[in-house]
């Protein structure tokens, strides 16, 4: 590894972490407010209408990422803000929840009308949705640092009050309260704005809600929830990151099951571990039933599957056949065996074929550029050897299913059985104890 | 068959002459295909006036917006009434339009369906490039094989898609048939005469390597020898993976790529990365007619594009 290539290394994974760990910081802040106050997707709301400004302002002419765009997304958050901030009074009569729902469709749809006008505004849309965390810039690293400083730096100083509004659900609207819940409202939607146009709309989500979630999980108290968020966020989106590279997958998306994940994992020790110690072995009982019957459960529904269907899709047989081998041919007469094997080499060598028919009329375009005809005569041959593959492939699944009628009985009625007799050994001890509870708390009684 | 099918038609066009001055309402699916439709049937070419010609076509109309994904199209009611009203229709093909099956099935206009004397499919014909897999819609009976759809980007190909649109047109209004033949030979003259400027400038940057970020440009490239070595999002809507950029970022470094391929409406945080890391620049091209300024019709697109890379890669940065 060059030293050029260890420092794109480096810039591919340092800023994304930066920038992830500063939304952590400011969204799990947030994400606890909004969890109190149940209402879960008013960032989506809020992002949607900023992108519903952004559009707008992309159809009168200006740039999205200039000056009046961002005054025209900054404008269109506001509205949704006070939008939200009036319906607190809804809550005596429907939840919030369903205006912020309506909120949200009503901007999306909005969005898509005005993006009918400006063409070129569906890649604003889009990028929105999916966001680029993987390419963040220093400098937008740097002006994130600094928003956030500043809203993180105002919330502080009106912590007690802010914290009083999520509190109280009953809905009181003095005009203080109004006034605070707008302040709330508006500097959440100038956050979700700047780091949904990073981040994408699913990851900001993630950020927003799971480290709070684990959070509550564990405390009551803000003093103790909030550190526990920020630590699980930044630990699940550096598990992300690292996971997006080392698996090669998309960045966004490999770091939003980072953080589901998280979430199981915070579940269950919570669970297992940090429970009062009677309460302890008792979840530590339960998962290793648990453990213990769902593999039998999975191979019981399996083989009930395979015997009722044999010809329809069976995914838990070809894991099986996956794992030990045991392939569907080892079910078939000789001849068969021959056509099942020999379908399955020349399926993959027609698919060969057509790479390597690409291959050469690739290499060959820069230096001495095949003749027309010359590529009608690859572009057919590829043609044919896709539809001898796919001629191949047919040949696979009628004999595939030739074998799984006859394993149809051999294999299914045994697999079924056991997992019978497992789940019903599972079972009895599970019983017994159950048995002897009840007939412990009646003799208390 | 032709034959039968054009006495058949002159058969129709005797009994009715009424519907032969009228002249065709084509409609085609992208805006490239609408401008090589006019280029050989409608408004004259390069300011060259054909006055007293019979007319052929009345309007020529898009269906996909200048500027806009066709790939990522969503149908309005009013194309359906465009196709209700088509006599021709010229699509891409290949999968590329495949919205445009379901309008036709809606829109029940027997003549622009396929098998119909007014369907054009613009790819009849063309040297595919990429055939691989199989083709996800089934287009009539055999699997046409998912091939690249880009090819109206090679200028050499409009000589074929609009030879097929001359064919749908003279079927139509046989009386018209002078006119369309000596208007395509017209306009074929003239992009001959272009070809020939732009194969003078692309060779000062043939075998340029290049990175881009969809694979849309097989064929430009093989008409202007450019070498793609790959791509920012092999998969389109799947966001590039960081081992992939990172790849990419080597790849080009040790292969001495010059400069990062962009469309206007594909995002461009990655591509702008990048060439930042490769220290390259970002050449933006025009994937089709009025995505950008200056691309108003087919000529104007192809010389839009091969100005761009020549002032990146050629002429001036040498």
């Amino acid at each position: 590894m060059s030293a050029a290539d260890a420092a794109d290394a480096a810039a591919f994974l340092a800023l994304p972490f930066a920038a992830a760990v500063l939304f952590v910081l400011i969204h799990a802040w947030f994400g606890v407010h909004v969890l109190r106050r149940n209402l879960i997707f008013a960032d989506l709301a809020l992002a949607q209408l900023s992108a519903l400004g952004a559009t707008v302002a992309f159809a009168l002419g200006y740039p999205p990422t200039g000056g009046a765009g961002f005054a025209y997304a900054l404008l269109f958050t506001a509205l949704g803000a006070a939008l939200l901030t009036a319906s607190r009074g809804l809550v005596r009569h429907i939840s919030q929840e369903a205006f912020v729902g309506i909120l949200y469709v009503t901007a999306t749809a909005a969005t898509v009308l005005a993006v009918d006008r400006s063409p070129q505004g569906a890649e604003h849309v889009k990028a929105i949705l999916i966001g680029s965390i993987l390419t963040v810039g220093p400098e937008e690293v740097g002006k994130l640092a600094l928003l956030y400083a500043a809203i993180g730096l105002c919330h502080y100083l009106a912590r007690r009050p802010l914290t009083a509004l999520s509190a109280d659900s009953a809905g009181a609207h003095s005009l203080a309260v109004m006034a605070w819940d707008f302040f709330f409202f508006l500097s959440f939607g100038v956050v979700v704005t700047s780091s949904v146009a990073t981040a994408g709309v699913l990851l900001v989500f993630s950020f927003l809600i799971v480290p709070a979630v684990i959070g509550s999980l564990y405390a009551r108290t803000l003093a103790f929830v909030l550190p526990i968020a920020w630590a699980t966020g930044i630990v699940a989106g550096a598990f992300g990151l690292a996971g997006s590279f080392v698996l090669d997958v998309s960045t966004g998306a490999a770091m939003v099951i980072a953080f589901a994940a998280m979430l199981a994992a915070a579940g269950l020790a919570k669970a297992l571990i940090f429970v009062p110690p009677q309460r302890r072995r008792r979840h530590w009982r339960a998962a290793g039933t648990v453990l213990a019957a769902a593999p039998c459960g999975i191979v019981l529904a399996s083989s009930l599957w395979l015997m009722a269907y044999p010809q329809a899709d069976q995914p838990g047989l070809a894991a099986f056949e996956r794992l030990s081998g045991l392939v569907p041919a080892r079910f078939l007469s000789a001849s068969d065996r021959d056509t099942f094997e020999s379908a399955e080499r020349d399926a993959v060598r027609f698919s060969g074929e057509v790479v390597r028919l690409d291959a050469r009329e690739r290499a060959l375009r820069v230096d001495a550029p095949l003749p027309d005809e010359e590529v009608r005569r690859i572009a057919s041959y590829q043609q044919t050897f896709n539809e001898m593959a796919r001629g191949e492939r047919f040949v696979l699944g009628v004999l595939r299913a030739k074998a799984r009628a006859r394993e149809r009985w051999i294999v299914g009625a045994p697999a079924a059985l056991g997992a019978l007799i497992g789940l019903a050994l599972i079972a009895r001890p599970w019983r017994r104890r159950q048995g002897g509870e009840n007939a412990q708390s009646s003799r208390l009684a | 068959m032709r034959v039968v099918r054009i006495a058949l038609v002159l058969a129709a066009v005797a009994a009715a002459p009424a519907c032969v001055m009228a002249g065709a309402r084509v409609v085609a699916t992208t805006a490239d295909l609408a401008a090589l439709a006019r280029a050989i049937a409608g408004e004259p070419i390069e300011g060259e006036p054909a006055p007293g010609e019979p007319v052929a076509v009345d309007t020529v109309e898009t269906i996909v917006p200048a500027g806009v994904d066709a790939e990522a199209f969503e149908p309005r009611p009013g194309d359906i009434e465009k196709l209700r009203h088509a006599d021709i229709i010229v699509r891409i093909g290949l999968g590329y339009d495949y919205w445009l099956d379901r309008l036709l099935a809606q829109a029940g206009n027997r003549r622009v369906t396929r098998g119909g004397d007014g369907y054009v499919d613009g790819s009849a014909g063309i040297a595919l490039l990429e055939v691989r897999g199989e083709s996800v819609v089934n287009e009539g009976g055999h699997s046409h094989g998912a091939a690249n759809p880009h090819y109206w980007l090679d200028p050499q190909n409009a000589v074929i898609i609009t030879g097929g649109i001359a064919e749908a047109l003279i079927g139509l209004t046989p009386a018209a048939r002078e006119a369309i033949v000596s208007r395509r030979a017209r306009f074929l003259a003239a992009l001959a005469a272009r070809m020939a400027g732009w194969r003078e400038r692309a060779a000062a940057f043939a075998g340029a390597k290049l990175i881009a970020y969809h694979d849309s440009w097989p064929y430009f490239a093989r008409r202007f020898r450019l070498d793609l070595i790959d791509f920012i999002e092999p998969k389109p809507g799947v966001a590039a993976s960081p081992a992939h950029l990172a790849r990419l970022v080597a790849a080009g470094r040790a292969q001495g790529v010059r400069a990062v391929l962009h469309e206007p409406y594909e995002p461009a945080q990655t591509a702008r990365f990048v060439a930042a890391r490769l220290g390259v620049p970002m050449v933006v091209l025009a994937p089709s007619v009025g995505s950008m300024p200056g691309t108003g019709d087919y000529l104007g697109l192809i010389d839009a594009n091969v100005t761009a890379l020549a002032k990146t890669l050629g002429e001036g940065a040498r």
